[in-house]
């Protein structure tokens, strides 16, 4: 009883100190407040950070930010130099004394992958965490003024979203697309059970901004659906995110070659589009360049592949 | 004097057999898409003939991946159950399946391996994952049998038990090993893990096919030999059966069918256990009777499995070995329940 | 019929039976005696290839590993003590197995096989059970039960690992009465593991006295169980012992 009463005390200084203009260093810090409805309290602008996410790494270098990374998740790939920071996961498993032996100011994360355990540790070490989770391409842009506003390039932040918003809206300016063309987005091939992406994912919503109609959008977030399923809704193209292994064949050939899959438009046309890079379900700025490779594909390989 | 016939009684396989092909033909007939009835004839009349197909829209499509895919459900299935019955009756305890010497764990742990250093082979008509399974599972099935016979030369069934169950425990190590340094593809090792059929084709069938026919075969002709084991080992010693050779036949054969299916389909819980259950409590423990009747009650429940895998959530496809886990406990909990209470 | 040379059986460093030689002939009941851990049920167990062991066990003079088991089946047959049988197999199906070596693999059964069956049934009254499940089987039944096996096997040796163990005086008598009736036709012999020093005594003609792994006496039962080497085997006064439970008998009848 008696620690809550002074806690709550404590934060009444610490906000009135935060009214005063000497601590204003920061735009104005008490609004910051993360993908999960938290608000996030810091005195200055964070000075060491570590980013679980591959969407936030891609985002802290976009903002210019590279140089306060001090430690990244496992799945941050993006530039390839990222690679040279240490990473503080292996697997599944987040690595939380590594992290504070790292000292960072702030820990960027997505809100599924640490446990409250973790994140009390966390915060008990004086790191503050700061959940940057998007779903849609609104939050990524809400994602990257966070982030911004966490490292204190506000002004970035800012030019890196309208510049976003500029190239989506030339693209879907730019698309004849009136939602008719259907497309199939592939996330596991059929050797282990096909999986797509519903409603509710980038690649869809970046399809619709193309004009384009997911064959599977009546499906929620990930799926594995039925080969019949596929060959009954015959989409015009099909893009597969699939991996490729070294020495074996292509996705898109093994596509192509799907007994029964003969008829479907997308194979008759060879319209299959292979994307390895995660352009298309990474929540940060390259969903630009996914939507810009369905583009040229839908707009341009495949019209001249039709024409000829 | 009442003649005593061992085998099964021709009514008793019309009456299997008109359930499997009742199974088979909803399989076909069914389907997240569905196909009017005389489409689906036409079309597999044409699928044989070689006859005109244009007018028929996409149903001769959807059925050139509807029947390799019942062919390799239901040759899976009889596989797995075949497999189960024979290891309940080799190691007298009815909780053994295929699974239990730990050759599926070793085939799981080939395939995760193929999925995680990217292992692939273009010249083969099956992919990667298959032929690594395959591989690993026979490697296993050695490895096993080096152990148990270094432990005890006598080959005894707790020793196989034993080294079965460690197997497959180090197996399942190494196979988190891998997904923690392969993270990159953990879910593509999380897919297959949970077994698909979906992808067969008429190749996958065509090896199920051979395996069936020469393992499973070769168990068929121990029918007798396995009612000695499940009387007892020292029984069938005493007997005259070769007690070893029988028994190395058997995990042999066993492994290979394991093999193959776990390689083709992943890892398909609770058929190799509850059908031969089911099917003992209708045939009796004789294997004459037991091994045929499993072989075709595990087709036609895998079959069953994979139409409700594809239609209950349409378009929505369940992992299989969620349904076959999901029905087999609840069958298996009812049939105990009712078999225990009529004593 | 059946000649056991220098059989040693070891269990790593613990000899449990060490240089054994004995020997059983035609009509021959030849009784294996002694206390627990004298190694008794050791010699059924290599005798039926259970255990490895050194030494030689030879058949009318083959050795015994060379013989296939399916011939060897047919030479001598085994009854052990404990059945428990995990599936709900017929009395009539148990019965049958014991044809296994006479069946060839791929043709189903001749009708000397339904023959041997209905008479071993027979010949131990389990005919009225042919078709129940040896599950439902008292402890005496499912004995009889294995026992219709043994001749339904039809081998010239019977070798028996206490058969009567945890049975009722009944069915003692039975199964006793049983064996010595199928001993008498030609050419047969029988070895039984026995606790009890008068079953020896009245069904055997010879003996083999085991103790700690050593043959103690092998000869005729008369030969062997002799007041002296009982009393130094078991460390106590058996004939003494005996005579006076049999005391007690004849006063209750007087």
């Amino acid at each position: 009883m008696k620690n809550t009463k002074t806690l709550s005390l404590l934060l009444a200084v610490l906000m009135l100190l935060c009214l005063l203009p000497a601590c204003g260093e920061m735009s104005s810090p008490s609004s910051i407040v993360d993908m999960e409805g938290r608000s996030i309290e810091l005195d200055k602008p964070a000075e060491r950070v570590i980013a679980l996410s591959a969407a936030d790494c891609d985002i802290i270098y976009a903002l210019g930010a590279m140089e306060l990374l001090v430690g990244r998740g496992e799945y941050c790939d993006y530039p390839p130099e990222v690679l040279d920071i240490p990473a503080v996961q292996s697997g599944a498993q987040t690595n939380i004394e590594q992290i504070i032996a790292l000292e960072p100011d702030v820990l960027f994360m997505s809100s599924m992958a640490q446990s409250e355990e973790q994140v009390a540790a966390l915060e008990n070490a004086g790191i503050t965490t700061v959940v940057s989770d998007a779903d849609n391409i609104e939050e990524v842009y809400t994602s990257i003024k966070l982030i911004g506003a966490v490292l204190g390039r506000d002004a970035e932040a800012e030019a890196l979203v309208s510049s976003m918003k500029g190239q989506l809206d030339e693209l879907r300016l730019l698309s004849a697309g009136d939602g008719t063309e259907t497309v199939y987005f592939e996330v596991s091939p059929l050797e282990w059970g096909l999986w797509t992406a519903g409603s509710d994912t980038f690649m869809n919503e970046v399809a619709e901004l193309l004009g384009l109609k997911n064959i599977f959008a009546d499906l929620e977030g990930w799926a594995e659906v039925s080969q019949e399923q596929v060959i009954e809704r015959n989409p015009d193209y099909i893009v597969t995110i699939t991996m490729y292994f070294d020495g074996g064949e292509l996705p898109e050939e093994e596509i192509l070659s799907r007994a029964g899959w003969e008829n479907i438009t997308a194979v008759k046309n060879r319209a299959v589009l292979r994307m390895q890079n995660n352009e298309l379900s990474r929540p940060s700025q390259r969903l630009v360049e996914g939507a810009r490779m369905l583009y040229d594909f839908v707009y341009e390989t495949a019209q001249t592949d039709k024409a000829a | 004097m009442k003649k005593h016939k061992e085998g099964l009684y021709a009514r008793e396989y019309a009456l299997m057999l008109v359930l499997l092909l009742t199974a088979a033909a909803l399989s076909i007939c069914l389907g997240s898409v569905n196909l009017p009835l005389s489409d689906t004839l036409k079309s597999i009349f044409a699928l044989i003939t070689g006859g005109d197909v244009s007018d028929l829209g996409t149903a001769p499509a959807i059925l050139s991946t509807r029947l390799p895919r019942a062919a390799c459900v239901a040759l899976t299935g009889a596989a797995l159950s075949l497999s189960g019955a024979a290891m309940q009756g080799l190691l007298k305890n009815p909780l053994a399946d295929g699974s239990t010497l730990g050759v599926s764990s070793g085939a799981s742990l080939g395939a995760v391996a193929a999925i995680a250093f990217g292992l692939s082979v273009t010249s083969l008509p099956f992919a990667g994952t298959v032929v690594a399974a395959m591989v690993f599972a026979f490697a296993s099935l050695l490895i096993i049998l080096f152990l148990s016979y270094k432990l005890d030369c006598s080959l005894s069934t707790h020793t196989i038990i034993l080294v079965g169950v460690i197997f497959s425990m180090f197996a399942s190590s190494i196979i988190s090993l891998l997904i923690t340094f392969a993270s990159g593809r953990i879910k593509q090792i999380t897919f297959w893990t949970m077994g698909s059929l979906a992808g067969s084709s008429y190749e996958n069938a065509l090896l199920l096919l051979g395996a069936f026919l020469v393992f499973g075969g070769m168990i068929f002709f121990t029918a007798r030999e396995l009612n000695a084991f499940a009387v007892g080992e020292d029984n069938a010693r005493t007997i005259g059966v070769n007690v070893k050779r029988v028994k190395l036949t058997v995990l042999i054969c066993v492994s290979a069918l394991i093999g193959v299916c776990v390689s083709i389909g992943g890892t398909i819980g609770f058929v190799g256990l509850v059908t031969p259950h089911i099917m003992r409590m209708i045939t009796g423990p004789n294997h004459k009777r037991l091994l045929p009747a499993s072989a075709m009650g595990g087709a036609t429940f895998l079959l069953l499995s994979d139409l409700a895998a594809r239609t209950l959530l349409s378009p929505l496809e369940l992992p299989i070995g969620v349904v076959t886990s999901l029905v087999g406990a609840v069958v298996f909990v009812f049939v105990f329940y009712r078999s225990r209470r009529m004593g | 019929m059946l000649k056991a040379n220098d059989l040693t059986v070891r269990y790593g460093a613990l000899t449990v039976l060490d240089g054994v030689d004995f020997s059983v002939s035609p009509g021959q009941w030849l009784m294996i005696l002694g206390p627990n851990g004298a190694g008794k049920s050791t010699i059924v167990n290599a005798v039926s290839q259970g255990v490895p062991y050194g030494g030689t066990i030879s058949f009318n003079g083959t050795d015994i590993r060379r013989i296939k088991p399916t011939e060897r089946a047919k030479c001598f047959g085994v009854l052990t003590q404990n059945h428990f049988v995990g599936y709900s197999f017929t009395v009539g199906e148990i019965v049958h197995l014991g044809r296994y070596a006479y069946r060839d693999r791929l043709f189903t059964a001749g009708t000397d096989d339904e023959a041997a069956v209905a008479s071993a049934l027979d010949a131990t009254g389990m005919t009225p059970f042919r078709d129940k499940s040896v599950l439902t089987l008292s402890g005496g039944e499912l004995q009889r039960a294995f026992l219709a096996q043994l001749f339904a096997q039809n081998p010239k040796l019977l070798i028996l690992d206490e058969p009567t163990n945890h049975l009722d005086l009944v069915y003692q008598r039975q199964v006793f009465d049983l064996i010595g009736e199928w001993l008498s036709e030609p050419d047969r012999s029988v070895i039984s593991v026995v606790h009890d020093l008068s079953l020896a005594k009245a069904y055997g003609t010879h003996a083999l006295l085991l103790n700690g792994g050593n043959a103690v006496a092998f000869g005729t039962v008369d030969e062997v169980l002799t007041r002296e080497r009982l009393h130094e085997v078991y460390s106590m006064d058996v004939f003494g012992w005996m005579n006076k439970m049999l005391g007690v008998w004849q006063e209750e009848t007087e």
